[in-house]
């Protein structure tokens, strides 16, 4: 082994969470290692030249919680972060007609008064009071989790912060975070509106990469991400980031390299090496090791511990919780190149509704039925689906007059009966591009060409166990001081010097960095155990 | 005007019943207002056919609280509880069946034959849910802190929560906080393995419920049934000897052994509200009777919009109460039959007859009926809890033959097309004794008579809003300190002198009498005044 294999700290996966928790240690001054498996660097926040001239978002592909904390500390607009906002939201119905949600608050409200007086009224004091709960939640997401079991003072004070913080909210608001919490989406909105679209398109948000229904409980809370994006001001509510998603981690890896980080790409590790209990470096695929004092794992909480290391190297406990930690796939992506854009038939032509989202949610019964497929292992015949053109939001994403376009896609259930084939992936791809042909006509004779990715694609080619993309599910056993299991929600794992900063820790998914940065912040602060 | 009493209970329910006999015991004079002919609210048995009694409503019992079987001397006045034992017994899609005994060991032996894995995992699995039902049983008993306030004794009782917690011990601590907010199929997927086991365990979380087995907070709902079970047993079921009308017979017998009066026929027109305090009742009658307080046995909404008035009440709280879910999901079928059911691989009579008979195959049937009412249908292939009262208990059918009380679910309150008419009600009794004969051929032809109540039939009958039988649903956000309604949850309402004692309130529903036990502590808590 030669001098330059070693460092301070080796961080594992070049996803945003590991950049930012790379370009954290190196800011301090660590002599950091990033080792990426693959050739590009984001993990499922990149962009890719899959077809030429043509540039998808190939996992990830909005961006509204990035911790402005990190925007600023890393100086990102300075390495190219630019985001683009998202105009609006535009739900096209089955009968023809549509809703559209702007940026503008008047126009939204012409908008909803249309469908129902009632609902424009109730959107404005539904969005106070989200405003104010976001703002409640925030510091929480801030926070290192505390450990419920232990008496040690740190978590013991830890707890009461929390607690202070709830009675602090006042009873109003505690008791409207706790149903926010524990209700299903559709219960939540039901109490507020009237018009199916709206309730469909919002609770949407709160079904996206979980493996529910928006009538089951516990997916209300998903509710707030799209306030926590607005309170930050770094953007309003969801942006594209010029360059595409892909875009976001370079300008973080940029960060990261001028403060000294060594960035590998097709170095992809095999296993952490450990040596009386204490993580000491790592081995690379190609035979290579690496030496640190620190080793951080971005991997996802299936990969981190049951792959990474030996189980021997940790407590049963343990390895029993990271089994049972849920980590269902639920969605896929379909990227598209077009020749022409899109005529849907309730807005025909091109206009601003084409710069922002489009989303395929004429109903709450609709989402339930693409549910039901797939709790029965089946895709969903007529899914869910979020859609952006990232080239009306950035023309450089393809060719002049050409498009490019990103269809998030929901339910995809990573455990399909009988497992993913190619067959199974194109079959999918069928029923997307014939559900969204049910609303704009020309979308099929204007595909070039067409990417499908399936969770089996996903776990294959971004390292996703089982395809999820937010590192396992966000449903409330896996949140806060249980991400990824209670005692180990602090960044830190039963292997001395050994440390987790993906998405499987608090707060987890999205793309916020936040885990990257706590994760870094309790690096640097804790003393070697 | 009649009267003044110190206190009016409004039904004659078993939870009515034992506020009423825990104030006359303190001294109070007492009048219970039962709008029926018969008392028992819920907890009632009626001669449908004569010389058959049927438990029309519960037809089986949850954990009554032992102080109120203690202090009301209920044993003395003719109570005497069964419990079944096998508990239950479930047919299996192919032919086998399953029984789960109340000897842990004898189910383990029963368990081996369908799966060893299954049957290794039955006490270590019975034990965790013990573990869990004991700390709900201590939060059952304990008055719903306000969570903002700064009473001690709230403070107190959350610490005391907490510590009964930490006292599982790490391991069984972290695991009951990590199951309590999942899905009962996620729960059981961990553990089990075999369809039958884990679709009948899975019944006990979603009965009442309007939700499947793969809907988070189902396990809640589970461990609500095995409150008090006891060691290793699971899905428990007691039956009252006579009837469960025979338990609230004997409440009324304590009750009047302490002075109070309880009038059957009288329904309560309204409360009578001065000033923002209750100073007594108008009956149907016109009759008015005063008394110092009013406690309402009936559900939330009844209590505040049918008897009270919303214009009484603060629109905000109103509000609140307009968004109690009652969703009520189940009927009833009550059969006589000539001889019992020859189930397939059991034809001959035997203990299997002796608890509850589960048809609940698997998970995948039990979501099933539900995906029929999710979209407004009752189930073409319901979930039934049947049980056969006269095997154990012959007095209650003539001599040779038999009285069946099926539980159905879900029959959704709302139906999508149509109403619950006389047609729609035969319709779904087809279904239920279609569905029973697909498990035991001989039951067509053994059938003499058939009573159905729809949960329409069930509100006007028994004064269940919607025909919920839990007087609101269970899930994570109406319970504890959220039911009725946040800011209400200690058998106080804003009118003061006004009460709730039902099961809208904590604990819920289930006959238990907790709710009527903990009411008469707070009542009394007040003063005698």
């Amino acid at each position: 082994m030669t001098a330059g294999h070693r460092f301070d700290a080796i961080v594992i996966g070049g996803g945003h969470n590991g950049l930012v928790n790379a370009a954290y240690l190196a800011m301090a001054g660590k002599r950091v290692v990033v080792l990426e498996k693959r050739h590009v660097l984001g993990g499922a926040a990149v962009t890719e030249e899959i077809y030429p001239g043509f540039k998808y978002c190939v996992c990830s592909y909005v961006v509204s919680l990035l911790r402005p904390e990190i925007i600023r500390d890393l100086d990102l607009p300075r390495h190219g972060l630019e985001i683009l906002p998202l105009e609006s939201t535009l739900t096209p119905l089955p009968d023809g007609d549509h809703l559209v949600r702007w940026a503008d608050h008047d126009q939204t409200r012409r908008e909803l008064y249309r469908h129902s007086p009632r609902d424009a009224e109730a959107y404005d004091d539904f969005g106070k009071l989200m405003y104010q709960l976001a703002v409640a939640v925030k510091p929480i997401l801030a926070m290192v989790p505390p450990d419920p079991t232990s008496l040690s003072p740190k978590d013991l004070l830890g707890f009461a912060r929390l607690a202070r913080h709830f009675r602090g909210l006042g009873e109003e608001q505690f008791h409207a975070l706790f149903k926010l919490m524990t209700m299903s989406a559709a219960d939540y909105l039901d109490e507020w509106f009237e018009t199916e679209p709206l309730k469909a398109t919002m609770s949407a948000s709160g079904i996206i990469g979980t493996f529910l229904g928006p009538r089951s409980p516990g997916t209300a809370y998903v509710l707030l991400h799209h306030y926590l994006g607005e309170i930050d001001g770094a953007m309003r509510a969801w942006g594209f980031a010029r360059g595409g998603t892909g875009a976001v981690s370079e300008s973080i890896a940029s960060a990261a390299r001028r403060f000294g980080a060594d960035i590998r790409t097709e170095a992809g590790v095999a296993q952490v090496i450990v040596k009386n209990g204490k993580a000491v470096g790592v081995a690379l695929e190609n035979g290579d090791e690496f030496r640190a004092p620190v080793v951080v794992s971005a991997l996802d909480p299936k990969r981190t511990f049951l792959q990474m290391v030996e189980p021997k190297d940790l407590p049963d406990d343990f390895v029993d919780a990271i089994r049972r930690f849920k980590i269902r796939g639920s969605s896929g992506k379909v990227n598209l190149a077009l020749s022409e854009l899109p005529d849907f038939t309730c807005l025909p032509g091109v206009g601003p509704h084409l710069r922002g989202a489009i989303s395929i949610s004429p109903s709450v019964d609709y989402l339930e039925r693409a549910y039901d497929d797939a709790k029965y292992g089946a895709f969903s015949r007529r899914p869910y689906m979020d859609i952006i053109i990232p080239s009306m939001i950035d023309p450089g994403m393809a060719p002049p007059g050409k498009h490019v376009m990103s269809i998030f896609v929901q339910y995809a259930p990573s455990d399909l009966d009988g497992g993913w084939d190619e067959t199974k992936r194109e079959a999918f791809g069928d029923a997307v591009i014939d559900t969204l042909a049910e609303y704009a006509p020309n979308l099929p004779g204007a595909i070039l060409h067409r990417q499908v990715l399936t969770p089996w694609d996903i776990e294959r080619e971004m390292g996703l166990t089982q395809g999820n993309i937010f590192h396992g599910e966000l449903t409330l056993q896996q949140l806060f001081c249980m991400r990824p299991t209670v005692g180990w929600a602090d960044f830190t794992t039963p292997v001395r010097n050994y440390y987790q900063c993906g998405s499987g820790t608090h707060p987890g998914g999205g793309i916020t960095g936040a885990s990257g940065r706590l994760a870094a912040l309790k690096i640097l602060g804790g003393r070697p155990r | 005007m009649t009267g003044p009493y110190d206190a009016i209970v409004i039904g004659a329910g078993h939870n009515g019943l034992v506020t009423a006999a825990y104030l006359g015991r303190a001294g109070l004079k007492v009048l219970v207002l039962e709008r029926r002919e018969v008392i028992g609210g819920a907890a009632v048995t009626e001669q449908v056919f004569p010389g058959f009694k049927f438990d029309t409503a519960a037809h089986r019992i949850g954990a009554l609280h032992p102080a109120v079987v203690r202090d009301l001397d209920l044993k003395r006045h003719g109570l005497e509880v069964v419990h079944a034992d096998p508990t239950v017994f479930a047919p299996a899609s192919d032919g086998r069946h399953l029984l789960l005994w109340r000897d842990p060991k004898r189910t383990v032996e029963a368990l081996r034959e369908m799966s060893p894995a299954d049957a290794e995992a039955w006490i270590p699995f019975s034990e965790l849910i013990g573990k869990a039902a004991a700390v709900l049983r201590a939060a059952w008993s304990a008055t719903p802190p306000e969570v903002t306030g700064n009473d001690p004794r709230d403070l107190w009782s959350v610490v005391k929560l907490g510590v009964g917690l930490r006292r599982l011990g790490k391991r069984d601590m972290v695991e009951v906080m990590r199951i309590l907010p999942m899905a009962v199929s996620e729960l059981l997927g961990d553990w089990f393995e075999s369809d039958v086991l884990k679709g009948t365990l899975a019944a006990a979380g979603i009965a009442g419920m309007f939700q499947g087995p793969m809907a988070a907070g189902t396990v809640y709902a589970f461990l609500h049934h095995h409150v008090g079970a006891g060691g290793g047993v699971l899905r428990p079921t007691a039956r009252v000897r006579g009837g469960v009308g025979e338990l609230t017979r004997a409440l009324a017998v304590a009750a009047r052994g302490h002075g109070v009066d309880i009038r059957t026929s009288q329904p309560v027109e309204r409360v009578i509200v001065k000033d923002g305090r209750a100073t007594g009742v108008v009956l149907s009658s016109g009759e008015e009777v005063a008394a110092a307080r009013v406690v309402s046995n009936a559900d939330p909404r009844r209590t505040f919009f049918d008897l009270v008035g919303p214009t009484e009440l603060d629109p905000e709280f109103v509000r609140k109460v307009t968004n109690i879910r009652f969703k009520g999901v189940c009927a009833k079928v009550h059969l006589v039959l000539g001889e019992l059911p020859r189930f397939s691989g059991v034809p001959e009579a035997g203990p299997h007859l002796n608890g509850v008979i589960s048809i609940s195959p698997s998970l995948e049937y039990l979501e099933r009926a539900y995906d029929d009412a999710k979209y407004g249908a009752a189930s073409r292939r319901p979930y039934l809890e049947v049980s056969i009262p006269s095997v154990t208990d012959p007095d209650v059918a003539e001599s040779g033959k038999h009285v069946m009380s099926i539980v159905a679910q879900y029959a959704p309150y709302r139906l999508k097309e149509g109403e619950w008419d006389a047609a729609a009600r035969e319709r779904l009794g087809d279904a239920v004794v279609g569905t029973l004969s697909e498990y035991a051929p001989n039951l067509e032809s053994a059938i003499l008579h058939r009573h159905v109540l729809t949960p329409l039939d069930l509100e006007e009958t028994y004064g269940l809003s919607e025909g919920n039988i839990y007087h609101g649903e269970h899930t994570l956000d109406q319970l504890f300190f959220m039911r009725p309604v946040p800011g209400s949850a200690r058998y106080r309402t804003p009118i003061e002198g006004l009460y709730l004692c039902g099961a809208g309130t904590h604990p819920g529903g289930g006959v238990t009498g907790f709710p009527g036990y903990n009411a008469a502590r707070e009542i009394l808590r007040d003063g005698k005044g």
